[in-house]
């Protein structure tokens, strides 16, 4: 909206000098002019490094391609293999599993520790700290750390688990507990960065709303339910679709843990298209591989937005 | 509607407007990644080095191997003042195929660069990559066949020569001489069979104390298969035919192989399955395991309370042993860098020169004229591992296959070995199952 | 989950003085509370009493602190201790490690090159992405929803797709090698855009209406008006900015070539070989490089803190 050429309204007549504004006035006042200004700087930089790279990719995946030798053109090819890959199929699987179990636990514990975080408690500061310490630590140390937790013999975990008269397991090195271990490897690392975004959400929720809930008679879990969940839902929003966007593309987890493996039971979508690309010099099977994930990815965001339209409310 | 008429307008001119960018952009610097010929750089036509120019090398050497490389080459820029060399780390060997790949794809190679000998085949197709045969041929006092077969054969693709050994070791058997002593079992031999080598590993083996008698590396990598092909060349088999067309590893051999892990790792339970993050090293340091299948590169990392003693491998028909050889590989950056560089290789890779890099670092010696040197004694004293390691050069008689598919051969070999290993597969069924699967790999063509 | 049952119990916590069916203030019919057990309720509580929040944070706390006490204990063992399995403490501390990461390697032309993109990363991001956000919260404008899901798309792909053409684009701009390759294409991140968008929409248009109808520019209104309230979104963007641009290992990597250009994680990365790893120094030298975004997060916490006085107002 602008309120740029009407005048404060007058009982009188309006005098001669308050004309139409010109089509060239309304345009450079408009929403349209304003809204393409304040978005080129980032939408140029975006186009160069993000978009322009993409678009030359997408030639890539029509070639074969090893990267060293130059391709050739082999159309569609690469992307009716995709078709037939049970490896990829298989990865599909995984990836959508490892995204079901990663972004709602994510969400739900994140949320959890931010409310927990978010009061005058003794230590509160330390707590904080602590808790966005993982996003501070390398993944290297966190690979070392879990491989060490989790190590079938010398692990901390199964000597507990055997201690509390348990069977011990062997997580990295089951195919059937790989997955889920990196699934708690990855909620672990992504913990302190969700729960510094909903504390931000948090602080932004007046006091007032929520007293007014409370004074009414309201537990503080129903005031909760109430007022602030639904205030957050902008961000919630917010993390579903960037959890979601990281959790499909997972990767670095893999690579410094158990490579794909055991048995090809970590092997998701990215890391597929790694080995395609850089072990098996199939530069343009990896990018097939990439689009067909990344169009996965739009429709899945694009679902999302469409839901957070219809169950999200912003306060304006 | 018109609003989305008028966004799809919005998103096309804006992909139009991407592409048109990158194709002027590509347009302009793509043409040096792919002018230059596929034919190797005529060593005729090269001219003597010098032009007061610089070649870069790439390694990802660290800790004492990056301060030898440093001094050497500081060493080589004082005595040959024609122009500099400069050595520069490059990440890590595991990401130096990966960085290589793309700065040739962006044309921005460097001139030199090290490689692990697994890359070679497929690297070969680079248009970049120099043959070094005529430059051999070129320089009599080169003297390639000093160097020793494995070296030779990992260097070797498709009857050229595109690198250069930068280094070559070997699996040997490590032992724990306090784990023996204790057990009260004779420390290994040369003699040694699979026999000998599984009675021990259960010997030493006690779960109560999370002991194992040998440790194999298990992450379904080349890691993995190296040392089973060990295994499978020592029972006297091969992982593929003669003219690298089919597979042959589903024989008597393979299966004794395939045997022997399932045995020790399934039924006596003596091995600890290290799931590829070097912790088998630590655990060999405290006293955890009992032997290892491993090389001169983890020689150094064994701590100064541990007795460690070495031995060549156990042997059944053979005591075949397996080498991991990498390379420089010269990239074609011009005939003056080509010229330049390989004046460096020569000087480096000489047998004076690399002897004293070799007692710096405690690298093996690359050519058999090495362990003939005086200086050779004064090696052997500093690294007396070292001369197993050395004589067991001459169990290395084959090699892995330098073809292109051999990284899919590898990762399917892989996936059996460790299917094996974890009991989820018997050694029959797995060996059927991977010949089958190489088969169609190498039916492919790529 | 123990957050929720303690709060639906009444259990004392020291927190806000909400008074809930078990409190003294609250009357059992919903009715009008008695106002002087409410005022002696909020007494009691800012004594901050010992809370069951404790029981969940503490042990979340020091799942989260582990590796990065592990790293600390790496960096002060020696190189021997390191090559041990279970770890162990080492017998005495190595401090000489930290000094030995400093000297032996170029730690401060690091560390001059890492804060020079990461400070330009920052304030770029700070800019742009308000703007650009600002303008995809509030502004119609033709092609807003394309332009959103045109940066949104460019998270959806892998990076190891499009680094190759992301290199050819920096080589045509003669940025190889140089320290604006780092920059430029994290000027603007997606993240940061997508995440104020969120936070914009949470906030109440009225008042960017009522300084719009006061005769002030969409940036006038944008800066003076608007940003002051997104304290919180604005820090988080800051920090995970700050994180992603000095940690970022893979990038640099590929367009880095020379020594004097390098940055942390690249330099660091000199400690970590194929087969060896000097790991007291690498931690020592990781822990110092991270000291800086601990010290960053520590002071921005406030931003993070919900006011606690009860007449906090909407503006936080």
């Amino acid at each position: 909206m602008d309120a740029s050429t009407t005048g404060p309204p007058t009982g009188a007549a309006p005098t001669p000098s308050v004309r139409r504004a010109s089509l060239w006035e309304r345009l450079l006042a408009s929403d349209h002019l304003a809204g393409w200004a304040f978005t080129s700087p980032a939408m140029f930089l975006i186009a160069v490094f993000g978009i322009a790279p993409i678009v030359w990719s997408v030639i890539l995946s029509f070639q074969r391609n090893n990267l060293l030798s130059g391709g050739t053109w082999i159309g569609l090819q690469n992307y009716q293999r995709l078709l037939h890959d049970p490896m990829f199929a298989h990865s599909v699987r995984l990836t959508i599993l490892y995204t079901a179990l990663f972004v709602p636990i994510s969400i739900v514990l994140s949320l959890t520790v931010a409310v927990a975080l978010n009061r005058k408690l003794w230590f509160i500061r330390l707590y904080r700290t602590a808790i966005f310490l993982p996003v501070v630590a390398s993944t290297v140390a966190e690979a070392i750390l879990f491989n060490w937790l989790l190590d079938p013999y010398f692990g901390i975990v199964n000597v507990v688990l055997v201690k509390l008269g348990l069977p011990a397991q062997s997580f990295f090195q089951n195919p059937s507990q790989a997955l889920y271990c990196i699934v708690a490897m990855t909620v672990w690392g992504w913990l302190g960065f969700c729960v510094i975004i909903y504390l931000a959400a948090l602080q932004g929720i007046p006091r007032e709303l929520t007293e007014a809930a409370e004074i009414d008679g309201a537990t503080r879990w129903r005031s909760f339910r109430r007022v602030q969940l639904p205030l957050l839902g902008p961000t919630t929003l917010f993390l579903v679709i960037y959890l979601s966007i990281n959790a499909l593309q997972l990767f670095d987890e893999i690579y410094v843990t158990t490579r794909g493996g055991p048995l090809g039971a970590t092997t998701v979508v990215v890391y597929y298209l790694y080995e395609q690309a850089f072990q098996f010099f199939e530069a343009g099977y990896a990018t097939a591989i990439a689009y067909v994930l990344f169009l996965g990815i739009l429709l899945l965001t694009v679902v999302q937005l469409l839901l957070g339209r219809k169950f999200v409310h912003y306060r304006s | 509607m018109s609003r989305s008429r008028t966004t799809t307008v919005a998103l096309a001119s804006v992909l139009v407007l991407a592409f048109a960018l990158v194709t002027v952009v590509a347009a302009g610097c793509g043409s040096s990644a792919t002018s230059s010929s596929s034919s190797p750089a005529a060593a005729a036509s090269l001219p003597s080095p010098g032009g007061g120019g610089s070649i870069v090398l790439w390694h990802g050497y660290t800790d004492v191997e990056r301060t030898a490389t440093d001094a050497f080459v500081a060493r080589f820029n004082a005595t040959h003042p024609g122009f500099t060399v400069k050595a520069v780390f490059a990440g890590s060997n595991d990401y130096a195929l990966q960085k290589l790949m793309t700065a040739l794809a962006a044309g921005k190679a460097p001139d030199i660069s090290y490689q692990y000998g697994s890359s070679m085949a497929n690297l070969a197709t680079s248009p970049k990559i120099v043959d070094l045969g005529p430059l051999m041929q070129q320089s009599p006092n080169f003297n390639w066949d000093d160097f020793f077969p494995a070296e030779r054969l990992a260097a070797t693709v498709n009857g050229k020569v595109l690198g250069v050994p930068a280094l070559v070791d070997n699996l040997a058997l490590v032992y724990n001489k306090a784990l023996f002593d204790k057990a009260g079992i004779p420390y290994p031999t040369k003699d040694w069979t699979w026999t000998d080598f599984r009675d021990a590993a259960k010997k030493l083996t006690d779960p109560a104390n999370k002991q194992f008698g040998w440790a194999y590396v298990n992450d379904g990598s080349e890691d993995t298969v190296w040392r089973f092909l060990a295994l499978l060349w020592q029972a006297g088999g091969d992982l593929l035919n003669a003219d690298n067309t089919k597979a042959a590893l589903d024989s008597p051999a393979g299966l004794k192989a395939m045997q022997l892990l399932h045995d020790m790792a399934v039924t006596d339970k003596s091995v600890y399955l290290d799931n590829g993050n070097g912790n088998y090293l630590n655990l060999f340091n405290s006293g955890k395991i009992a032997m290892l299948w491993t090389g001169p590169w983890d020689i150094s990392s064994i701590n100064a309370g541990v007795n460690y003693g070495v031995q060549i491998l156990p042997g059944d028909v053979t005591h075949a042993t397996i080498a991991g050889p990498d390379n420089y590989v010269v990239l074609n950056n011009g005939p003056q860098q080509v010229a330049n560089a390989w004046d460096f290789i020569q000087w480096f890779c000489s047998p004076d020169v690399h002897l004293q890099y070799a007692i710096a670092t405690g690298h093996l010696p690359i050519r058999k004229s090495e362990t003939k040197l005086p200086a050779y004694k004064e090696y052997l004293k500093k690294y007396p591992a070292d001369a197993v390691f050395v004589a067991n050069l001459d169990n290395v008689t084959k090699a892995r296959p330098n073809i292109v598919t051999y990284p899919k051969i590898s990762a399917a070999l892989g996936q059996a070995v460790q299917a094996v290993l974890l009991g989820r597969a018997q050694p029959q069924q797995a060996l059927t199952a991977v010949s089958q699967q190489i088969n169609a790999i190498l039916a492919s063509g790529q | 989950m123990s957050a929720s049952s303690s709060a639906v119990t009444g259990s004392r916590s020291a927190g806000p003085p909400w008074p809930d069916a078990s409190s003294p203030g609250a009357s059992p019919s919903g009715g009008p509370p008695d106002f002087a057990a409410l005022e002696a309720e909020v007494a009691a509580t800012r004594r901050r009493r010992p809370s069951g929040w404790h029981l969940f944070l503490a042990p979340v706390a020091a799942i989260m602190a582990f590796p990065f006490v592990w790293m600390i204990i790496t960096s002060v063992s020696t190189l021997a201790e390191t090559r041990r399995f279970p770890p162990q403490l080492p017998h005495a501390i190595q401090w000489h490690n930290f000094v030995d990461a400093w000297t032996m390697a170029p730690f401060d032309r690091w560390l001059l090159n890492t804060t020079i993109v990461a400070t330009a990363a920052v304030l770029g991001n700070l800019v742009f992405c308000s703007l650009a956000g600002y303008a995809l919260a509030r502004f119609r404008f033709i092609g807003s929803g394309a332009a959103f899901l045109l940066i949104l798309a460019t998270l959806m792909v892998p990076f190891q797709v499009v680094m190759i053409p992301t290199l050819l684009i920096v080589r045509g701009l003669g940025l190889i090698d140089t320290l604006g390759a780092l920059i430029l294409p994290n000027l603007v991140t997606p993240f940061g855009i997508f995440l104020l968008r969120q936070f914009f929409k949470t906030l109440p248009v009225e008042i960017e209406d009522a300084a719009r109808i006061d005769g002030a520019s969409r940036l006038g209104t944008l800066v003076k008006v608007v940003l002051p309230q997104m304290k919180a979104p604005l820090a988080t963007v800051a920090i995970m900015t700050l994180l992603w641009a000095w940690n970022d290992f893979l990038w640099p990597l590929i367009v880095i070539q020379s020594p004097n250009q390098m940055t942390l994680p690249l330099g660091l990365a000199t400690f970590q070989g194929a087969h060896f790893t000097n790991w007291p120094v690498l931690m020592a030298g990781t822990l110092m490089s991270q000291l800086p975004m601990l010290v960053v997060f520590i002071i921005a916490q406030r931003w993070f803190v919900q006011s606690l006085s009860v007449s906090s107002g909407i503006k936080g």
